[in-house]
């Protein structure tokens, strides 16, 4: 029943798969230019109702985006990687759950992204990140248009883990903060345009709040995930980081692009075992 | 035997966050169609050199490693740097295939049958359906799993689950089969199962190599033995597991080098082991109150499903050892969950120093009755050792200062020591070998000194020095008078330990004859 | 829903999930509120004659009452864009532009809710992955989708093992936030690890049972398709990127946005 004697040549690891670079910026651009074009034509005046070419914009261009990312990065990705995106979503779903029932006014459903990010890099942050909504939507569809400003997250969080900021704890909410900002100004036209408001209610009242000031939705909501976005993402990073220090050591250095960056060099001074080689 | 399939010799082997070699200076052969065993103690790198072998390890990102692999005219040099050949895990396991320790992590976790399970592998080679379909039923046939296919994989027994692993491994065809611990933590009967099938294997046309650390009656019907061996990790001697001693089981089995591995000899070890226990049983004075007391005790897990407990009645009195068997599936780990708490009688009570403790939170609970679980990997949760048996000692309002306790942390560091630990207070549970794992969450539960010992198959996947630790253990509690339930499938080593071994079938516990 | 039956878990997952993209974005294109209606009622009937009904409607209900909720005190009250004032109170105005943006806004996401739920309590997970790693996408997607999905209740479970381990040590669990916060943070950290610890072993047996291999995969399961579904399927993407160009020539032409 046993196979043929087995090639030298064939045990052997063809070369790693090459990056799809035209895919990845297919998608990345994607994002932005649809961005772009919903803030600059955001119709002037909503008083006739819901717009329907910004709703299909935003949902079409920012989902085909995230798949664009999703489909370059995937292939590319070492197995090791592969099988903790699922975990990330498990994580982004029990522990958004979990410490979300306790502290109402946040969402923290980006801690596996953040967690994958940091061990496996951007590239893997953003695809977790994209895929995450993609799943969950599955429970939930109205993530789905939000799977963009997930994978901005995760790609932010391996950009901090790669320059450094989680070898040094205390930077890493302020790393967090400014992820925030920028992920919530991408969102913020996906909830005026496609769902035409917040779906919480503490965030539809700080909403309401700008809209008495005369602001325009897409303006108000934008505000409103300036005050809660960064400060929700400062929680989802230092809960990630404290969930990688605690990781044992084998099971964090098995990940090539820890070893690479040195992402964890503070964690071997503290423990007073030797630095890791670069 | 004709020829040699696979040849490997490992110089060295480094993880990468480690200073000492994991391994070194062992060299292994597999001849065609042949059932060998490499045995050692926990710790003994035995697991490191089955993953060697399957290229789990070498030019991955596990480690760093110099020697030499051969697979029938294929050869590969390490030598340790980046320019080490990259061997491709799915080519290798076309020839080579392993069963880890751990049998669930095989599977892939996507489907939703045992039979698309086993086809997991051949849709990633593109194997047409129809081929896929003969092949699924012919290892199905050969693994005894046929009336599995149809069940989700999430549902099997530790047994079934070996056995759909090594069919997800021999499906494949390969000429070597490794098995890491293929008998670990497995009931009677699927360990005879899975050891059927290992036995079978080689005449079929697959060698098959087990890894374990109990010479047990798979490993006798071996043709031949590496022994390996070292000191333990994070000990002062420690540099690695080597090769100690080859031969075939009669001419290791007469001489000494079992004795230094640290590989448990089950027919030799009991035997020796009676006079210690005999010592360990102190007198019960059986006029003295009963620690812990249950009445008549009834438990189902929800309404509508069959009764697990039906009416046990059970006392035991300080400096005492229960001993509780019964078959898969009798209840026994429920019962034990009724000591502490952690499961609730339907009907009856539980009473501790005769007081019902129904209002008493499993928390509070946990001050008196230790509860050591079949599992460890459930009990251990932290990030070293020290601070896994610290968790909870002191004042339990005050969790996340518990390091900082005093009393707390020479409780934890006197509760290892006595399972032999006290040189790994630094490292993670997680990294510990099988052995010295089950010896970790045992030094949770003792460090507590609780009243009442409840110990879930305490002997499972223990090496014997980790059988004479927990021998030492039970002695220590009841000498202080505190008393011992465990519930063990191993009807021998009860019979040695207990003072009385009882039988649960069918929710009703009695006197076993 | 062209077949005509209506049980969708025997259709191919490719036909209901095209379905429900089509229905969504034709409702949106169509930006009409009657049609909207329509269409939001024509889901509720079909989901109330699958076999899981009620989770279907149950897990609509529990996303779209807040949203609803939330959508109506947002617009309702404030909508400054409002021309016709209804009642007025201090800075709040309940405006009839502010009420009918809040109408669409709410039954076009009970149109997307809908039809999205009504695909995924109705597919077979393996299914769906095995139909698209057989148009093309990359096996690591269905993967990574799939597993999600396997170890979610299992993480479940382990989050209920992890803390009777620990009451079994000990930990008691007030009602308190601190004592709440501080369980949530003692058994989350062993949930990662033993999580991320088991994923580096299943990466070596997924790689062992050549998860990474390049070439074509094959497929044990074959998913039942039919030229009525195929033509179905094709059908209701005309449709909806007819709709899309529709909506961008009105756009261009002047029509209403």
């Amino acid at each position: 029943m046993t196979s043929p004697s087995p090639q030298q040549s064939s045990l052997l690891l063809p070369d790693a798969p090459k990056r799809r670079r035209l895919l990845e910026f297919l998608g990345a651009a994607s994002i932005i230019a649809t961005y772009v074009v919903l803030v600059l034509t955001q119709p002037a005046d909503i008083a006739a109702g819901p717009g329907s070419l910004a709703a299909l914009a935003a949902m079409g261009g920012f989902l085909l985006g995230a798949v664009l990312l999703v489909v370059a990065v995937l292939p590319t990705l070492p197995t090791s990687t592969v099988v903790l995106i699922p975990i990330a979503m498990v994580l982004n779903i029990v522990l958004g759950q979990f410490v979300g029932s306790t502290l109402v006014p946040f969402y923290l459903d980006a801690i596996g992204t953040v967690l994958v990010a940091v061990l496996a890099g951007p590239a893997a942050g953003a695809a977790t990140g994209a895929l995450s909504s993609l799943v969950w939507s599955l429970f939930n569809p109205t993530v789905l248009p939000f799977a963009a400003g997930a994978a901005l997250i995760g790609w932010l969080a391996g950009v901090a883990a790669r320059a450094g900021v989680f070898r040094r704890f205390y930077l890493v909410p302020f790393a967090g903060f400014l992820a925030g900002i920028l992920g919530g100004v991408v969102s913020a036209p996906i909830a005026a345009f496609v769902f035409g408001g917040t779906s919480g209610l503490a965030t539809g009242a700080i909403v309401s709040a700008f809209r008495a000031m005369g602001d325009s939705l897409l303006a108000a909501i934008t505000k409103q995930a300036l005050i809660s976005d960064p400060a929700d993402k400062a929680i989802v990073f230092t809960v990630a980081a404290l969930l990688v220090y605690a990781l044992p050591r084998r099971t964090s250095f098995q990940f090539p692009f820890v070893r690479r960056h040195r992402v964890l060099a503070g964690k071997g001074a503290a423990d007073g075992a030797p630095a890791p080689k670069a | 035997m004709n020829g040699t399939v696979l040849a490997a010799h490992v110089e060295s082997f480094r993880f990468h966050d480690a200073d000492a070699p994991a391994l070194h200076d062992v060299t292994v052969s597999v001849p065609a169609g042949s059932l060998t065993a490499v045995l050692g103690g926990s710790g003994s790198g035995k697991s490191t050199l089955a993953r060697l072998l399957a290229a789990w390890l070498p030019g991955h990102h596990g480690g760093t490693l110099r020697g030499r692999l051969d697979l029938g005219a294929a050869a590969f040099e390490f030598s340790g740097t980046g320019d080490d050949p990259r061997i491709d895990p799915g080519a290798w396991a076309a020839h080579v295939a392993y069963v880890p320790q751990d049998a669930a992590a095989v599977l892939s976790t996507i489907k939703d049958t045992v039979a698309g399970e086993l086809a997991f592998g051949l849709e990633n080679q593109g194997i047409p359906p129809e081929e896929m379909r003969l092949r699924i039923s012919e290892t199905a046939r050969l693994t005894g799993i046929e009336g599995l296919l149809e069940r989700d994989p999430a549902t099997l027994s530790g047994g079934e689950l070996r056995r759909v692993a090594i069919a997800c491994a021999v499906i494949g065809r390969p000429a070597v089969l490794l098995a890491d611990e293929p008998l670990g933590s497995l009931d009677p009967e699927g360990a005879r199962a899975v050891e059927d099938l290992l036995r079978r294997l080689p005449g079929e046309g697959s060698s098959v190599v087990v890894f374990s650390s109990t010479a047990d009656s798979l490993c006798r019907a071996a043709s031949h033995w590496t022994v390996i061996g070292g000191g333990q990790p994070g000990g002062a001697a420690y540099d690695g597991g080597r090769q100690l001693a080859v031969g075939t089981p009669g001419e290791l089995l007469a001489g000494n080098a079992l004795a230094r591995s640290g590989v448990v000899v089950p027919d030799i070890a009991v035997p020796e082991g009676v006079p210690a226990a005999a010592a360990a049983r102190t007198a019960v004075v059986h006029t003295a109150a009963p620690l812990l007391e249950l009445r008549d005790v009834c438990f189902s897990y929800g309404a509508g499903t069959v009764d697990v407990l039906r009416g046990v009645d059970l006392a035991v009195r300080p400096g005492e050892v229960v001993a509780v068997t019964g078959p898969n599936g009798s209840g026994k780990s429920t019962l034990l969950r009724q000591l502490n708490g952690l499961l609730r009688p339907s009907g009856g009570e539980v009473l501790l120093r005769g007081r019902p403790t129904e209002d008493t939170a499993a928390g509070l609970l946990a001050a008196d009755v230790g509860l050591l679980f079949q599992d460890p990997r459930f009990q251990l949760f932290e990030r070293t050792l020290e601070r896994e048996v610290a968790f909870g000692l002191g004042d339990c309002r005050r969790f996340g200062r518990r390091t900082r306790d005093g009393t707390a942390r020479e409780r934890a560091r006197a509760a290892l020591a006595a399972v032999g630990l006290e040189g790994q207070a630094g490292g993670h549970p997680l990294e510990l070998p099988a052995s010295a794992r089950r010896l970790l969450a045992l030094a949770t539960v003792i460090a507590r000194e609780p009243a009442v010992l409840a110990l879930d198959e305490p002997t499972v996947s223990l090496d014997r020095p980790g059988l004479d630790m927990l021998d030492r253990a039970i002695a220590a509690a009841t000498k202080r008078g505190a008393a011992v339930v465990m519930v063990t499938h191993e009807l021998r080593y009860a019979e040695a330990r207990a003072h009385r071994v009882l039988r649960l079938d069918g929710g009703v516990l009695e006197a076993a004859d | 829903m062209s077949s005509g039956r209506l049980s969708l878990e025997r259709l191919n997952p490719l036909t209901t999930l095209t379905a429900a993209a089509a229905v969504a974005v034709i409702t949106t294109a169509a930006g009409n509120r009657l049609f909207s209606a329509a269409v939001f009622a024509g889901l509720l009937l079909l989901a109330a004659r699958q076999a899981r009904a009620a989770s279907i409607l149950g897990s609509s209900a529990a996303i779209l009452l807040p949203f609803w909720t939330a959508l109506l005190l947002m617009h309702g009250l404030f909508f400054p864009e409002g021309r016709v004032v209804l009642l007025e109170f201090g800075p709040a105005a309940v405006t009839r532009e502010g009420l009918l943006f809040a109408l669409d806004a709410g039954l076009r996401t009970g149109v997307f809710v809908l039809a999205f739920l009504l695909f995924s309590f109705t597919v077979r997970v393996p299914e769906l992955v095995a139909v698209l790693s057989a148009r093309g996408m990359p096996p690591r997607l269905g993967f990574a989708a799939a597993s999600a999905l396997t170890l979610l209740p299992a993480a479940g479970e382990r989050l209920r093992r992890i803390r009777a381990a620990q009451e079994a040590r000990g930990l008691v669990v007030g009602r308190s936030l601190p004592s709440r916060l501080l369980a949530a943070r003692l058994q989350a950290v062993p949930l990662v690890l033993s999580l991320v610890h088991e994923s580096g072993e299943r990466a070596q047996a997924l790689d062992a049972r050549g998860f990474s291999a390049p070439g074509p995969r094959s497929a044990l399961l074959a998913v039942r398709d039919s030229f009525r579904q195929r033509t179905a399927r094709l059908l209701l993407i005309a449709s909806a990127v007819a709709a899309v160009a529709g909506r961008v020539v009105f756009a261009l032409t002047g029509g209403p946005q």
